[in-house]
């Protein structure tokens, strides 16, 4: 991997009293797969739109692929891909149309443009659907051909702000594998996403944004590894009463209970002998137990701990400030 | 330079590909739009093919006081002219001038007694116009057309080899030539040209930042004024086709004969379509969204019809009505259009309605462009 390919320093965004983001620091390597994770109104979208020079900080500075954000913001644009909700194609003109448009806009000599236009129709299977507009496509080829108009000029930097929602799993899957592939090329991925799972497969590292803040950075390994103090046991129990599920919620230390028939989750914080100890308090209340299994905390866990829990997250959600 | 000429050209070549998938927009912008405006108002303006004159079926007396071979003449000659076909001589003087107001007659026109020995005389002859005060719109109609066939009325060979012609006629009220469909053609002008300009460019920009297409614009090396241009360019052509479509309608089924050369008409026409491209652009910088699109464009043409002259002659304002008329850059375009048409002045003669014009669209494109840059998110999302 090379040098740094973003960085940001005190990056912040403001609307009105409502901060969206705040002070971000930020190092992401060239050819890197970046995973911005964060609930929705987090920050990760301003954060995207910031670093794509659409909107303009309120204080701090960046630099995307080597260029000023604010100095040298055209240089940016030209070294940058971009795949979000608010950005689109023109639904009046068939896929080819607009990347031809946007070859011109991009500067590609006419040859070259042609040539890479059918190379992107033939990767993303768009050879039959060429001449179709892009209104007459289904979300997901929508946005297949949203992101062929990102490739077309070969970014340094690709942004893919929540690029699989509304993606079929086999589309949303197939993606991530070619937006691995990107990256071993040199192409350094923002991948902004809610979905807990997809960092944890795909990228090489992870920030975790929350109210506006960048709360913890690491691989998900590291991030797994950083609330550790996470103890989990998954106990093979059929036919738990939802009496003896609020006995077991009452225990000490357990923070978090979650049962589907038949696998028992019991999560605590600093609890080394969980194991023990859950077993122990499920014989004496007359629980049938199969297998008892110790588990790593997932990603997801990893960020609701990060976050100061479901219920601050909760609290979040429901403030409704966290909106523009 | 040469970058900003290429984007130009491909943004404007894309809001061709686009306009020519969206039947509705072309029917609307280049067919209903001019014809529809053509069509109403020449249809109120006595129906095709005849010629056009509004004082004509209205009931207006003629009171002979001088009941000389002249004055015989002269109402003879009125209702030939086509004006006056309801010219109703029965009334005296004061009969007339009592019902005058009632509705039952709309004015009344008096030859006094000494009209044809005036005229002999080689005098002065005067002709009285009463007007109803409650319709001061068709007064003045009745009065300027009144003048302008008396001038055209031929006396016998005798009279006029001593009078020099009806230039001793005087009406007592003044007011300007009208001429015909010619005014109605500069109405529809620029009616037609702010309805639709506006629309296609505040309206086609809140909907594109709607659809994101203006945020995929913006995250390419697009500069801002690429985006303006080309923009200016497509709806230029448009202005262009929709200026034809008016004109042969007006030419060829009300009989307009504008005073003035093809390509007058058509750059007069651009002006207007030009400043209201500048207030759309600066609309959209401000972030009008789609549904206050229509709301701006519906008091935009009412405010104009009011303000502008382009119904109400400037010079008839009064009071703060006049001040507005002054600071709308519409009210030098519709001035422009008319001097060319109606009256063929050369474009080029009309120096300060075209400076102001002018001026008020750099201004107009000025500021829209210093607010889009500085304002980048409000018209991104």
């Amino acid at each position: 991997m090379s040098d740094s390919s973003i960085t940001t320093k005190g990056l912040t965004k403001v609307f009105g009293h409502f901060t969206a983001v705040d002070s971000l620091n930020l190092n992401v390597r060239g050819g890197e797969l970046f995973g911005l994770l964060g609930p929705n109104g987090a920050g990760k979208t301003t954060t995207v739109r910031m670093l794509c020079t659409l909107i303009e900080p309120s204080y701090g500075s960046a630099t995307v692929a080597g260029y000023d954000i604010r100095e040298q913001a055209s240089d940016v644009r030209r070294n940058i891909g971009v795949v979000s909700d608010g950005v689109s194609l023109y639904k009046d003109l068939t896929i080819e149309e607009n990347l031809k448009l946007f070859s011109t806009l991009y500067d590609l000599p006419r040859a070259k443009a042609e040539q890479r236009i059918l190379e992107l129709m033939e990767i993303f299977g768009f050879r039959e659907k060429a001449k179709r507009l892009v209104n007459a496509l289904s979300s997901g080829w929508q946005k297949k051909a949203m992101i062929c108009a990102a490739l077309l000029h070969e970014p340094r930097v690709l942004f893919l702000d929540e690029v699989t929602s509304g993606l079929d799993p086999q589309s949303a899957i197939a993606l991530q594998d070619f937006t691995r592939k990107l990256c071993d090329q040199g192409v350094t991925v923002i991948w902004t996403t809610h979905y807990m799972g997809e960092p944890e497969k795909i990228c090489d590292r992870v920030g975790v944004v929350f109210a506006g803040r960048l709360v913890k950075v690491g691989t998900p390994s590291e991030l797994k590894h950083s609330v550790s103090e996470l103890s989990i046991v998954e106990v093979d129990s059929p036919g738990l009463s939802t009496a003896q599920l609020d006995k077991i919620q009452s225990f000490d230390n357990v923070c978090n209970v979650s049962y589907k028939d038949p696998v028992l989750r019991v999560t605590c914080e600093h609890h080394d002998d969980l194991a023990e100890d859950v077993m122990k308090a499920l014989l004496a209340i007359g629980v049938r137990i199969r297998g008892v299994v110790t588990k790593e905390p997932t990603l997801e866990e990893a960020f609701i701990s990060l976050t100061g829990g479901e219920e601050e997250i909760d609290r979040f959600l429901e403030s409704g400030t966290h909106g523009k | 330079m040469l970058k900003l000429l290429r984007d130009t050209l491909a943004v404007a070549g894309n809001e061709f590909r686009q306009f020519r998938r969206n039947r509705t927009a072309i029917l609307i912008s280049l067919v209903v739009l001019p014809l529809f405006f053509t069509f109403s108002l020449g249809a109120g303006s006595g129906g095709a093919t005849t010629r056009f004159s509004p004082t004509a079926s209205v009931p207006i007396a003629f009171i002979d006081n001088d009941l000389s071979i002249d004055s015989g003449r002269l109402l003879q000659s009125l209702r030939s002219s086509g004006d006056f076909n309801n010219l109703i001589s029965g009334y005296r003087e004061d009969s007339a001038l009592a019902v005058l107001g009632t509705g039952e007659i709309y004015a009344a026109i008096v030859v006094p007694a000494g009209f044809q020995s005036a005229l002999m005389d080689n005098m002065t002859s005067n002709i009285v116009l009463y007007a109803d005060d409650g319709e001061p719109g068709l007064s003045d109609q009745i009065s300027l057309t009144l003048q302008n066939d008396v001038r055209n009325f031929s006396p016998k060979i005798e009279v006029q080899a001593t009078t020099n012609g009806f230039t001793q006629v005087e009406i007592i009220q003044k007011g300007a030539l009208f001429t015909g469909f010619n005014l109605g053609l500069v109405i529809v002008l620029g009616v037609v040209q702010i309805f639709a300009t506006f629309y296609e460019i505040a309206g086609g920009m809140a909907r594109e930042r709607e659809d994101g297409t203006l945020a995929r614009l913006l995250v390419s090396p697009t500069g801002i004024g690429s985006i303006l241009l080309g923009k200016t360019i497509f709806d230029s052509v448009l202005g262009t086709i929709r200026t034809l479509t008016v004109l042969g309608l007006a030419v060829f089924l009300y009989g307009a004969r504008p005073n003035t050369d093809l390509a007058t008409i058509m750059v007069a026409s651009l002006i207007v379509a030009l400043v209201t491209m500048g207030f759309g652009f600066l609309a959209a910088a401000l972030r009008v969204g789609p549904r206050a699109v229509v709301i701006v464009e519906f008091f935009l043409v009412l405010f104009l019809f009011a303000f502008s002259g382009l119904m109400i002659d400037r010079e008839l304002l009064r009071g703060i009505s006049r001040e507005i008329s002054y600071i709308l850059p519409w009210t030098y375009g519709f001035e422009i259009l008319r001097r060319t048409v109606l009256v063929g002045r050369p474009l080029f003669s009309l120096t300060s309605p075209l400076l102001f014009v002018v001026g008020a669209t750099i201004l107009f494109y000025v500021a829209s462009y210093i607010i889009f840059v500085l304002a980048r998110e409000r018209i991104s999302f």
